[in-house]
């Protein structure tokens, strides 16, 4: 045998030296069929020859990326014209989807397609330089799409609403056209019954080729984009919605014409026309197409939304001048001017001026912003009130904003596995649907038509008998009517539409999934894992309570009380551990500061290593630490003793604080909570979910923060690199679990966890790692994230119910299942009508989901910031809880 | 310019395969038709129109899909 050897240059990624080079030559000369290959530490790139009967290009990705680097990829989004209802010429059903995968697929260079139906779209993942675009519009034309490369931003936003209101336009022509001369064909066949209103119709509307002079059009006309298609498919092999209708539509076109030339044929006499089903259901197809164009486009509004937030203008500061530029000439380093009123052009830093900007759009943050010189803002955002300047330091498809509608372009692109499924339901059902038609063909024409025909039944909703219809006719009708009625719409439709929902409503609260797959797997979760520090709690110690000594006297203070002695106590304490940098010094400090004490400099400062510091100030002597210093110094501390025991017991670190060695009082520090860490949590429980948390603080520690949470379980004394090994014992339990932390630190423990939730992100969104991307430092969108996700999982599940259910129905009923205990059959015209609701409803309960509203008041929720903690108690406190 | 070649090719081995078949399917629709002798013609000739019809969308695909995967696993 003769190999064929083809040529092949690969972009490398992730090579830092000559050892690199040889782990990629090794790995792919380790390939069967693969040789000559010659790696570029400078280029980054890898020739070889290889012969593609022996490796496929999959083989080398999988191969190189198994020695630690990796062959680049790269993206590229389709739009597929003719797969959508939004584009001309195309079939609305899922099939379509397999049939353009596939065909990308089978393109070398190719990694990966995935079709989004509902967006029209097709991404491609492929290895640069090794297939053409051309190539790729080639493959989808030749399955009977039209494709052609998407632009970013505002234009193909324009694009993509001007080709859904060109398809809404055309099957509205469509519609008008199948819908007015369907009525007058139905007006004529039943001119009969029509009693005193035959006086105003004229007879010859009732001939027979009169009425097939008005279908021919009609079936022609607006149908023949079923025709059309479906051959352009089937002649590569391909089958899809198209094939049904066209199919169901030739066939009722075709009985009719037969009954007209041949009227002995079999297919009810003289007395029959079926012409009026030939246009009826013509016009009943075009109406679902029509109606599923005009709703199917709302599903994917929350991106259109977003992509309207791109402001088109920026006023920047050029040669000290202020000038109107386009946004995206904005560069990076420009200031830019903001009046009252106008959107924020580009990601900045105020430099000058002060306002408060309205980021819900982006964040889902329902106040305005205060933003000052050195606060951050974000381009797509609106000014509300003052004015002011800032710098551009992110622009293009590098801001926020742009991130974001990728992130939300790709979850939506992205299929959910249960998506996975229906595709390929969808996919295999034509073929089998047609297989079907001809059992139901054969069985009514060889046994069923003699067993069970009865010449008194009619169709549902009609008039007519059956009378003498022959074996032919009767068996063809319901062969027929099972094309028809089968065509699997609604479920190709029921998932990508939910999934375009949800993602959309996710991203409104500033929650964003990365992939359907996110979405899915949210809704299954059983347990919720937080990381304690940064994501329960601020991360900083802080002063949460003083106590001052009871027998200790105030000399020389014309304060007196409690608050007095507690602030002296604090003041002091705060005046010695003024020039100390250890954690709970600083906050100490940092306390003092929020109450507004002033701090003097101590005269003396002694730091003693391991445990406090001494210090005098203001004629005393100030010993502030831990219990055995105060031990070694004498101070007798027994009476409040049990105030620092209990202090303890609440996981706090205490401080004991000495004047002129007289116990003087305590100061409790600790982690405190964020502000609505108990709330997430409650509402966890109520979402009947565990909720546990994980930290490196000691147990008691740990369980302390844990009590007051609400936390069921506790993983303490965690290492953080054993994260995401305690989330692997916890799934050995069969749980499904959800890890949420800081994006960065917790990486792994978020990869390990079936849903990785990256909080407080800010909006560097691309950056972050995790299947879920929390916007704003809010705990409560863990709960917002896991109400989307069940929400629109419940949605999907109805969908796919109710797309099941048309065809386990109608599929029985077409086959005239019921005719032989109930002598009912349904006309292919009704079956046509049933197959447009069937897509209609689905779309229709998808649309539902634009009135979620999470269970979490957002609406009055008071501004997160750096305030002044408040002191609790008698002597104290500091902090929230 | 390959690609295309092979497309033409895959459309030229697939007739062959499916087309005999869905003539196949129809003659034997005809024959038991017939040899049952109750049917009139033109039931008999339109019965073995419309199983010819769905044979041949049925077979068309597969036939096609098979013969592509083959051809294209040689060219590989």
């Amino acid at each position: 045998m003769t190999e064929t050897l083809s040529e092949l240059t690969l972009p490398i990624s992730g090579m830092t030296c000559a050892s690199c080079v040889s782990h990629v030559e090794g790995a792919l000369k380790e390939l069967p069929g693969v040789s000559n290959v010659t790696v570029n530490l400078a280029t980054n790139k890898a020739n070889l020859s290889y012969d593609p009967q022996r490796v496929k290009l999959d083989d080398m990705l999988v191969a190189v990326k198994d020695v630690g680097y990796a062959i680049l990829t790269a993206e590229l989004t389709l739009d597929v014209r003719g797969m959508t209802l939004r584009q001309a010429q195309g079939d609305a059903c899922a099939s379509c989807v397999d049939h353009v995968e596939g065909a990308l697929r089978e393109l070398d260079g190719v990694t990966a397609s995935v079709v989004n139906l509902g967006l029209g779209t097709a991404k491609v993942t492929f290895i640069p330089g090794t297939v053409s675009v051309s190539a790729m519009k080639r493959a989808v034309r030749e399955v009977g799409y039209e494709a052609q490369e998407r632009s970013e931003g505002a234009d193909a936003l324009d694009r993509e609403r001007q080709a859904r209101e060109e398809e809404i336009k055309r099957q509205g022509r469509n519609l008008i056209i199948a819908g007015t001369i369907g009525l007058i064909v139905m007006i004529g066949t039943f001119y009969d019954m029509l009693g005193p209103l035959k006086a105003i119709i004229p007879v010859w509307l009732s001939y027979k080729w009169v009425i097939g002079l008005l279908t021919t059009p009609v079936v022609f006309g607006p149908g023949r984009q079923f025709f059309t298609n479906s051959w352009r498919g089937l002649k590569h092999g391909v089958t899809d919605m198209n094939l049904l209708y066209a199919t169901g539509i030739g066939a009722a076109y075709g009985i009719a014409v037969i009954n007209t030339l041949f009227p002995n044929a079999g297919f009810g006499g003289e007395g029959a026309t079926f012409f009026e089903s030939a246009a009826l259901l013509t016009g009943f197809i075009i109406l679902g197409r029509w109606l599923e164009a005009l709703t199917r486009g709302r599903t994917s509004e929350a991106i259109r939304k977003l992509m309207k937030l791109q402001p088109k203008v920026a006023r920047v500061m050029r040669n000290d001048r202020e000038e109107e530029v386009p946004a995206e000439e904005v560069e990076i380093g420009e200031l830019v001017i903001v009046r009252p009123g106008e959107s924020i052009a580009v990601d900045g830093e105020v430099v000058d001026g002060y306002s408060a900007v309205d980021e819900s759009m982006l964040t889902g943050e329902s106040l305005p912003v205060e933003k000052k010189a050195g606060d951050p803002v974000i381009g797509g955002t609106i000014n509300k009130t003052g004015a002011f300047k800032f710098k551009a330091t992110r622009v293009g498809k590098e801001t926020a904003l742009a991130q974001i509608i990728k992130l939300v372009e790709d979850a939506q692109a992205s299929k959910a596995p249960i998506q996975k499924l229906a595709d390929w339901v969808a996919g295999h059902f034509i073929l089998g649907v047609h297989l079907l038609a001809v059992v139901v063909f054969l069985f009514w024409f060889f046994f069923g038509y003699q067993m069970f025909f009865d010449p008194n039944s009619s169709f549902i909703m009609s008039p007519y008998k059956l009378g003498a219809i022959g074996v032919f006719g009767f068996s063809l009708l319901l062969s027929v009517t099972v094309l028809v009625i089968s065509c699997p719409c609604a479920v190709g439709l029921a998932t990508p539409s939910a999934m375009m929902a949800g993602t959309g409503k996710g991203a409104e609260f500033g929650v964003l999934f990365k992939g359907a797959e996110a979405i899915e797997n949210t809704s299954k979760l059983q347990t919720i894992v937080f990381d304690k520090t940064g994501t329960l709690t601020k991360g900083e110690p802080s002063v949460t309570d003083v106590i001052a000594g009871y027998e200790w006297k105030l000399e020389g203070s014309r304060l007196s009380g409690s608050d007095a002695k507690t602030d002296t106590v604090l003041r002091l304490a705060a005046i010695a551990e003024k020039n100390s940098e250890h954690p709970l010094g600083e906050a100490i400090v940092h306390g003092a500061q929020d109450r507004g004490l002033k701090l003097a400099e101590p005269d003396s400062f002694n730091s003693i290593p391991g445990h406090g510091v001494e210090a005098k100030a203001e004629g005393s002597e100030i010993l502030l630490g831990n219990r055995k210093l105060m031990r070694e110094r004498s101070a007798d501390f027994s009476r409040l003793m049990p105030q620092a025991e209990a202090l303890e017991a609440d996981g706090k670190t205490v401080m004991f604080v000495s004047l002129n060695g007289q116990a003087a009082g305590l100061i409790a520090v600790a982690d405190t909570l964020k502000e609505y860490s108990v709330e997430a949590v409650r509402h966890l429980h109520k979402l009947g979910l565990e909720v546990a948390m994980i930290t490196g603080d000691n147990r008691r520690t740990a369980e302390a923060i844990a009590r007051k949470v609400g936390i069921d379980r506790v993983l303490a004394e965690v290492l953080p690199q054993d994260k995401a090994e305690e989330v692997k014992k916890l799934q050995a339990q069969g749980k499904k679990v959800a890890m949420v932390g800081d994006g960065v630190n917790d990486a792994p423990a978020l990869a390990q966890a079936e849903v990785g939730m990256a909080i407080g992100s800010g909006t560097d969104v691309a950056k972050e790692t995790g299947d879920i991307i929390l916007i704003k430092d809010d705990i409560r969108d863990v709960v917002v994230a896991l109400e989307v996700a069940k929400a629109t999982m419940r949605k999907v599940r109805q969908n796919l119910f109710w797309a099941f259910f048309y065809n386990t129905l109608g599929i029985p009923l077409g086959a005239g299942l019921f005719y032989t205990f109930a002598s009912v059959i349904i006309s292919p015209e009704l079956a046509g009508l049933m197959m447009a609701v069937s897509s209609i409803s689905v779309t229709l309960n998808t649309l539902l989901l634009k009135g979620f509203k999470p269970s979490v008041g957002r609406e009055h929720k008071p501004r997160q910031g750096s305030g002044n903690p408040q002191l609790k108690h008698a002597t104290v406190s500091v902090g929230n809880d | 310019m390959e690609h295309e070649m092979v497309e033409k090719e895959v459309a030229q081995k697939s007739v062959l395969i499916y087309l005999p078949i869905s003539i196949g399917a129809a003659l034997l629709f005809l024959l038991a038709s017939t040899l049952s002798g109750n049917y009139p013609l033109v039931a008999r000739i339109g019965g073995t129109v419309w199983v010819a019809l769905l044979s041949l969308i049925v077979s068309m695909p597969i036939v096609i899909s098979r013969v592509k995967k083959r051809l294209h696993g040689k060219t590989q």
